[in-house]
This record gives C-alpha cells, sequence and structure tokens, in this order.
C-alpha cells in the first residue's frame, strides 16, 4: 500500500452500517478510511461514503466471493478495521462476522461496534443476531454491543419507531467513534488495545456506553453528566445517572478535546467514575488533546458488565486457528453455521440481552460470580450517583483534583440516613 | 462637606447586596448610619455571572441605604473576592545613587520594583500591601522617610487577580453612576473591624466564611502575611443539605440556618427533625446525625483546605498566630463553627464581629457585615489627613486609582 493508504478502517456493513457512516461522513468531509460494505444497492448509491463495495444478491457466501478479493485489498496493510453494523438482518449477520474473519487472517485488529435488534423485531432476528454475535466475539479483539431495547429504556411501545433506530444508530456512532478514539489514540494518554480487550472482548457481556460533548468553563462536567445520562449506563429499572457502572472492574474513559484540556479535568472525570463503579474499579484512560482550540470536548464511558468467562483463553484458541485458515474458508463455514445452529446459541446468550437475570444473580451471588454478574448491585449510597444540585451549571471548584462542588460526604461515602417521609 | 467624613461600603456578595453608611468620628472610629440590603441574585462563588440582574439589584440595595440614611450616595468603597484572586510576598530593592535622605519617590521606586513580576497575561495587581521596610540591613524600619541610607529594601504583599472579573464586578457599580472609590479584597476589609492592631501584632487568621466564598488573610507582626480565597461557602453547606436529604434549596437554606450545627455527629445525640407539610413539599422526619454529618464534613473540609494552603504557601504561618483564629461572615452564625476550626488548627477560636465601631447595634453585632463595614473602616484609614495609623496599616496602592484615572 501506499504510504497515504489509510491506517485506519471504519467499515459499515449492511443498511445499519451504511446509514452510521453516513452520519460520520457528513460530518467529518475530509475523513479517510470510511468504507460501505452492503448488498442492497440503493443504500449504497444513497450514501455519501465514496468507497463502497457492493455485494451482489443471491446466496449470501457466494456472493461474498466477489467482495472478499477487494476488501482485502483494500485493507490490506492497514492497522485497524472497527466495523459496524446492525445484527438480526441477513446481511448485517452474515457479512460482519465474514469480513471480521476475512481482515483478521490479514494480521489486522479487529474491532466491531453492532446494534442488536429491539424485541419488536422478532424472535427469528434476535436469535440469528444472537449467532452472528458469537462469531463476532470469537473472531474480533473487541466487540461494542448496542442492545436496542436498553435504548429505549425497555419500553419501545411509546417510542416513536423511527426515533428508535435513529438514536441507535447515533449510539452505533458514538460507540464506533470512541472505539476507535481508543483503538487509534495519538497520546498522550492511551488506552492499550489489551485494555479495550478486557473490557470488549468479554464473552456474553453487556457493553455498557455513553458519550458526552460540551464546551465553556464547566465542559469536563456537562460532558460527564450527559455521558453518564446515556440510556445504556442508567441502571435497568433506575433513573439513576451512571447507575450501571456500579461495581464493574474496568471502565474505558476517552477524553478528547483541544490543548488546554487540563490535568484536573482528567483527573475529576476519573475520580467521579471511580467513586460511581466503586472501590476496586479500573479505569483506563486515554486523552486525546489535539483538537482544534474552539473544538468541545468529548467524553466516552465504556464498561461491561455480566459475561461469564474472561476474554483471553478461548480467543487465542481462536484466533491462532484463523491465520491458517484461507479467508474464504471461514467465511463459508460462517455461513454454514449461521443457518444450521441458530437456536443453541441463542441460548447461551439469552441472559445477556436482559438485565433482569444478572440482577437475580446478584442476589444470590456465589463466589465465583462476584466478579461478573454480583458486580450489577447499587454502590455505598442509595442517592443519585452524579450530584453536583444547584452547581451544576456553574464553573467548578476545583482542588487538588477533587471537585468541591459535589457535596464533601459523598466524596467521602459516608453513609446517610435518609428523610423518612411523613 | 459632611460628606467628606462619611464613608460607604459596598459588598457584592453571593447572598446578599450591602451597602454601609458610616460616618467617622472625632475619636477615630466609625459610627454606622444605615444599612442597605437586598437579596442577590446573579452572583455565584462571589463573581458576578449575570450583570444587569446584579446591577438592578445593587441599585436597590444603594436606594434602600439612601432611604435608611437620607445620605445622598456617590462615591463607593467596593469589596471583591472571587477564586480567581492570587496573592504572594515579594522583596523591592532599591539604591539610591548616592548616600542621601530617602525620599518619597525612593519609597514608590522600591515598591515598583517589588511589582517588577510576571503576573500571567490576564491578571492584574489589585492590592501591594506594604509589610516592612529595611534600609542598609536594618530590618523593619517603620517609616524610612528623610532617613539617611542607600540601599532600601521592602516587602510587600501583592494580590492579583484576572482584570475582566474586577472590571464586570466594577461596571455593575459603574452603571449606576457611582463613583468607585477603591477596591478592596474582602478579606482585608473584614479583618479591619473583626480583629484589633494588638491582634494583627499578634499574629491572627481571619476566616471570613460567605455564602460563596471563603476569604482568609494571616496577619503576623501588624502586617499582611497571606491572603486567599476558596471558592466555597455557605451555598455549598445548603447544596451538600439538599442533596444528601433530598430538600429543595430553599428547604435546605431554612433547616441550615434553624437547626444546623456543625458540631461532630458522633458526639450529639440521635433525633429527628420534623418538617412540616407545605404547598408543593411533602413533609418528612429528618435524621439529626445525618444533618449535622453533612455540615461537619463540609465545614471541616473548608478549614481543612485553609490550613493546607496556608500551610503550602510556607513560612510557618500556622506557628504564629499569637490571637488565634477568627471566624466571620454570614457562616459564623452556625453552630459548633469555631469547635471545628479550633480541632483544625489547634488554635483558640473566635467568632468574631465587627468592633470598635459605634451606630447601628444590631448591625455591626452581625459577623455577615463585617465585610461591608470593614470597607468603611479602610476608607476611614486611607481617607485620613494624617498619616495612617502605624505605616503597617499604609496600603499604597489600591485598583480603585486606574478607575478614576481612566476616567471611566
Amino acid at each position: 500500500m501506499s504510504g497515504s493508504a489509510p491506517r485506519h478502517f471504519l467499515v459499515g456493513v449492511g443498511n445499519a452500517g451504511v446509514t452510521v457512516l453516513d452520519l460520520l461522513a457528513l460530518n467529518n468531509l475530509e475523513m479517510k478510511g470510511l468504507l460501505c460494505v452492503n448488498n442492497d444497492p440503493e443504500s449504497l448509491s444513497a450514501s455519501v461514503v465514496t468507497d463502497r463495495l457492493g455485494v451482489p444478491e443471491g446466496d449470501p457466501s457466494e456472493a461474498f466471493l466477489a467482495i472478499d478479493g477487494p476488501f482485502g485489498d483494500m485493507v490490506s496493510g492497514a492497522s485497524s478495521v472497527v466495523l459496524c453494523g446492525g445484527l438480526g438482518g441477513e446481511s448485517g449477520s452474515f457479512l460482519l462476522p465474514a469480513l471480521a474473519i476475512l481482515a483478521k487472517s490479514s494480521g489486522i485488529t479487529v474491532a466491531a461496534c453492532v446494534g442488536m435488534p429491539f424485541s419488536f423485531e422478532g424472535k427469528q432476528k434476535r436469535e440469528l443476531a444472537a449467532s452472528a454475535l458469537e462469531k463476532l466475539r470469537t473472531v474480533c479483539d473487541a466487540v461494542a454491543v448496542i442492545e436496542n431495547d436498553r435504548l429505549t429504556g425497555g419500553s419501545p411501545s411509546t417510542a416513536a419507531v423511527g426515533e428508535a433506530f435513529s438514536l441507535s444508530d447515533r449510539t452505533i456512532l458514538a460507540a464506533l467513534q470512541a472505539l476507535q478514539g481508543m483503538i487509534t489514540n495519538s497520546g498522550p494518554v492511551k488506552i492499550t488495545r489489551s485494555d479495550i480487550k478486557s473490557v470488549l472482548g468479554v464473552p456474553g457481556a453487556v457493553t455498557l456506553f455513553g458519550l458526552g460533548t460540551a464546551k465553556g468553563p464547566n465542559r469536563l462536567h456537562e460532558a460527564l453528566e450527559h455521558a453518564l445520562k446515556s440510556p445504556l449506563l442508567t441502571a435497568p429499572g433506575k433513573n439513576t445517572p451512571g447507575g450501571a457502572l456500579a461495581g464493574v472492574s474496568t471502565v474505558l474513559l476517552l477524553l478528547r478535546g483541544p490543548a488546554d484540556l487540563s490535568f484536573a479535568e482528567v483527573q475529576v472525570a476519573v475520580s467521579e467514575i471511580e467513586r460511581i463503579a466503586g472501590e476496586g474499579c479500573q479505569i483506563k484512560t486515554g486523552v486525546h488533546a489535539d483538537l482544534s482550540p474552539d473544538a468541545p470536548i468529548t467524553l466516552s464511558i465504556t464498561a461491561s458488565s455480566g459475561g461469564g468467562q474472561t476474554a483471553e483463553k478461548p480467543k487465542t484458541t481462536l484466533l491462532s486457528e484463523i491465520p491458517e485458515a484461507k479467508p474464504l474458508e471461514p467465511a463459508a463455514q460462517v455461513a454454514t453455521r449461521a443457518k444450521a445452529e441458530p437456536t443453541p446459541v441463542a441460548d447461551s446468550i439469552k441472559p445477556v440481552s436482559s438485565a433482569k437475570p444478572i440482577k437475580s444473580t446478584a442476589g444470590a451471588s456465589t463466589k465465583g460470580d462476584k466478579q461478573s454478574a454480583g458486580k450489577q448491585t447499587q454502590g455505598t449510597l442509595d442517592l443519585d450517583s452524579y450530584q453536583r444540585g444547584r452547581f451544576d451549571k456553574s464553573e467548578p471548584t476545583i482542588v487538588a483534583g477533587e471537585d468541591l462542588d459535589v457535596p464533601t460526604f459523598l466524596r467521602k461515602g459516608i453513609k446517610l440516613t435518609q428523610p423518612h417521609r411523613n | 462637606m459632611a460628606n467628606e467624613q462619611i464613608f460607604v461600603g459596598l459588598e457584592i456578595g453571593t447572598t446578599k447586596i450591602c451597602v454601609i453608611v458610616a460616618e467617622s468620628r472625632a475619636d477615630d472610629q466609625i459610627s454606622i448610619l444605615g444599612v442597605g440590603e437586598t437579596p442577590s441574585r446573579g452572583v455565584r462563588k462571589g463573581e458576578i455571572v449575570d450583570m444587569a440582574t446584579v446591577t438592578e439589584c445593587v441599585r436597590e440595595a444603594i436606594v434602600d441605604a439612601e432611604e435608611k440614611t437620607n445620605v445622598e450616595i456617590g462615591n463607593v468603597w467596593v469589596a471583591i473576592t472571587g477564586s480567581h484572586l492570587r496573592s504572594f510576598n515579594n522583596r523591592g530593592t532599591h539604591t539610591l545613587p548616592h548616600a542621601g535622605q530617602i525620599q518619597q519617590e525612593d519609597l514608590d521606586m522600591v515598591q515598583a520594583n517589588a511589582k517588577e513580576v510576571a503576573l500571567p497575561p490576564p491578571n492584574t495587581f489589585l492590592h501591594t500591601i506594604l509589610q516592612a521596610y529595611h534600609l542598609d540591613g536594618n530590618r523593619n524600619v517603620i517609616d524610612p522617610l528623610d532617613s539617611e541610607g542607600i540601599q532600601l529594601e521592602a516587602d510587600f504583599h501583592i494580590v492579583h487577580g484576572i482584570k475582566t472579573r474586577i472590571t464586570n464586578h466594577l461596571r455593575c457599580v459603574e452603571e449606576l453612576n457611582l463613583e468607585i472609590e477603591d477596591v478592596v479584597l474582602s478579606s482585608l476589609a473584614s479583618a479591619q473591624v473583626v480583629v484589633t492592631q494588638h491582634q494583627k501584632d499578634l499574629g491572627v487568621l481571619v476566616i471570613d466564611i460567605g455564602g460563596g466564598t471563603t476569604d482568609y488573610l494571616i496577619y503576623n507582626d501588624g502586617a499582611v502575611r497571606h491572603s486567599g480565597v476558596l471558592a466555597i461557602g455557605g451555598d455549598h453547606i445548603t447544596n451538600d443539605i439538599s442533596v444528601g436529604l433530598k430538600l429543595p434549596i430553599a428547604r435546605a437554606e431554612m433547616l441550615k440556618i434553624q437547626e444546623g450545627s456543625a458540631t461532630d455527629p458522633s458526639e450529639s445525640e440521635v433525633g429527628v427533625i420534623t418538617l412540616k407539610n407545605d404547598p408543593g413539599f411533602l413533609g418528612c422526619d429528618i435524621d439529626r446525625r445525618s444533618l449535622e454529618t453533612i455540615i461537619h464534613c463540609r465545614v471541616k473540609e473548608i478549614f481543612e483546605l485553609v490550613r493546607a494552603d496556608i500551610e503550602n504557601a510556607g513560612g510557618g504561618m500556622l506557628g504564629l498566630l499569637g490571637a488565634g483564629v477568627m471566624i466571620t461572615g454570614g457562616c459564623a452564625k452556625l453552630r459548633g463553627i469555631a469547635e471545628v476550626a479550633s480541632e483544625v488548627f489547634d488554635q483558640a477560636v473566635q467568632v468574631s464581629t465587627a468592633r470598635n465601631v459605634g451606630g447601628a447595634l444590631q448591625t455591626f453585632e452581625n459577623p455577615q457585615y463585617s465585610t461591608a463595614i470593614g470597607l468603611t473602616k479602610y476608607a476611614r484609614l486611607i481617607t485620613k489627613d494624617a498619616q495612617p495609623q502605624g505605616m503597617l496599616e499604609r496600603i499604597t496602592q489600591g485598583f480603585g486609582g486606574l478607575f478614576k484615572k481612566g476616567g471611566r
């Protein structure tokens, strides 16, 4: 590849993937390394992304033959490929794992950011999605899973269908950018790929993700507040911002902003997340301070909860197999497996798609559970986790890295007796 | 004119805007003629965030003071605070071309030399407060004027802040066609009335805890040694109560005033405070210990932060507080606050209000007026025809002069 070829690719797969990349391209006109892959010619022709690969209609595994060569050529020499799209549809469920295998076989770091179908889209779609997700997890270094049901607070009946899909696309986009930001981070503070793996490589885990953007003197707090209020970070069944983070073992925190992004701001974000996630939570921080001076800061929080086993073991065995396999064969395997055995796979994923089983295991936690499911319990305080009260919109008072507008007793973790309503 | 003997102090605080009209008496004391006051809106952490609203509030307070005292207010002394204010000590040196009597211009020169420091670009000098002169190695010369010497040195306590923020503070006053005599650091103003000259000589720490900020100042050997502003005040206590006990801000404020105590909750009795139903508010029982825990944590932290800042400034100043610690400002009325301060500073602590002031008694007995009353006392000291009492009180240049000469 020539020196000017992009080192990092973002690949939108299927209709959802193309929509997400379009959203990205419209806001970042000069962005390079975007590629759309779809079997819907209409969607491709309407896309603003210039690099597109059309998959012919027909049997997916045969059709894939038509693009594997061009795709391999495009990404060869790249350092990372981040795939995005929606699982559950025929195209996304097949193409995403197939492309991941193809890229992985060239020794490229592969991550994926995928949306799981809404419940109202039907059981079959969810099963297909679960099967595809498992395949993705075995191949990719990291998979961020956006549970669409959680975005609408679990009650899609009250959410407009169009708005729900649009929210899903926007969330996938935000997670995609965060994931890419972490992978391509040029510093000064970096999140390593093994950090990403440790969070997003956990099979069966629910991805917790939030993004906030803000400008002005109180930008850190506002961005943090937006991020914590993201639906995926809200504790299931509660409106506590950032509540879902309580008890997670690792949080990836990525901050991007202008050069004046201060150490104190980073520290405040870290200590705030530490407070919410509880003691024992490791926070892996990445900081980009290379944006233009008037750019807002962007803060993303990524974590995962639940999940049965650690990522490393199954992955190393599987990944070691892949380079030996020719690009075509695993793709064909994927296709056959996707059709032949969706149900047992779906069963193994089921607890992931709903937060309830996780909570119930928390109650009857065994020692083995403590690392994962048990951590869904509330923190030490039954208070809204992010509280600056009347100082919410004012310039923060930060001394020695502590945000003094947050009540002292909260920062010290002191428990209070709550008022008894008459 | 009688007006020459009348001084008006204006404090634009986070909780209230207060105008004190005082006249100087023959016995060198000041006598309060009246107080104009209005609740403050548009001020956060001691700094102006809504200029138009603050200007209107200042106008109301001035009108209130004029009505109560029958004095037409034209000139005011304004207190200033805010987390942007910083301070440091610096020594200026001036060598006379040849041995001779020290002239006023030599004193000016040594002060100018002390200010030859690079401030951050947006900042400007607010105060250059004289600490001591040294003449040819003779330390702590009270008044070197007309003495013979070659090498003149002087130590100053220098306060500076972000110019635009100071300007905004003053613009609210200028909009009302009031002339600003000078701008005075809040803690410096408060100290004028809450501590005596004797205490300043012995060494004293003055802590003024207001609604939005905590301002502190250390005197030793009669001179200002350190000053600081922490943008934490009574509003934070109220907010903590509101967050912790899930009460509306107004309810939390009332609870703080009526029942609040900074006492260590482990030493207090278990009890319940019943808040009655109100329109829009469902009554509840509050655990007294929880309330005290919230307040104690915050108050203790404020004192710990002040202590840490003083320790960081070096010079072992906390060991030189012969007269202990004086607490003033609205929060000084909080029960048990002196005990917490005493524990943190390991010093004798007193809650202090304005002293050696005559006139409306209730006014100067309330610590929340210390700054505004202090402004009038400060004004009295600065404008006295004769030299101020002792050279240590002489504040050689203030910020307000710049504004007057600037023709604004």
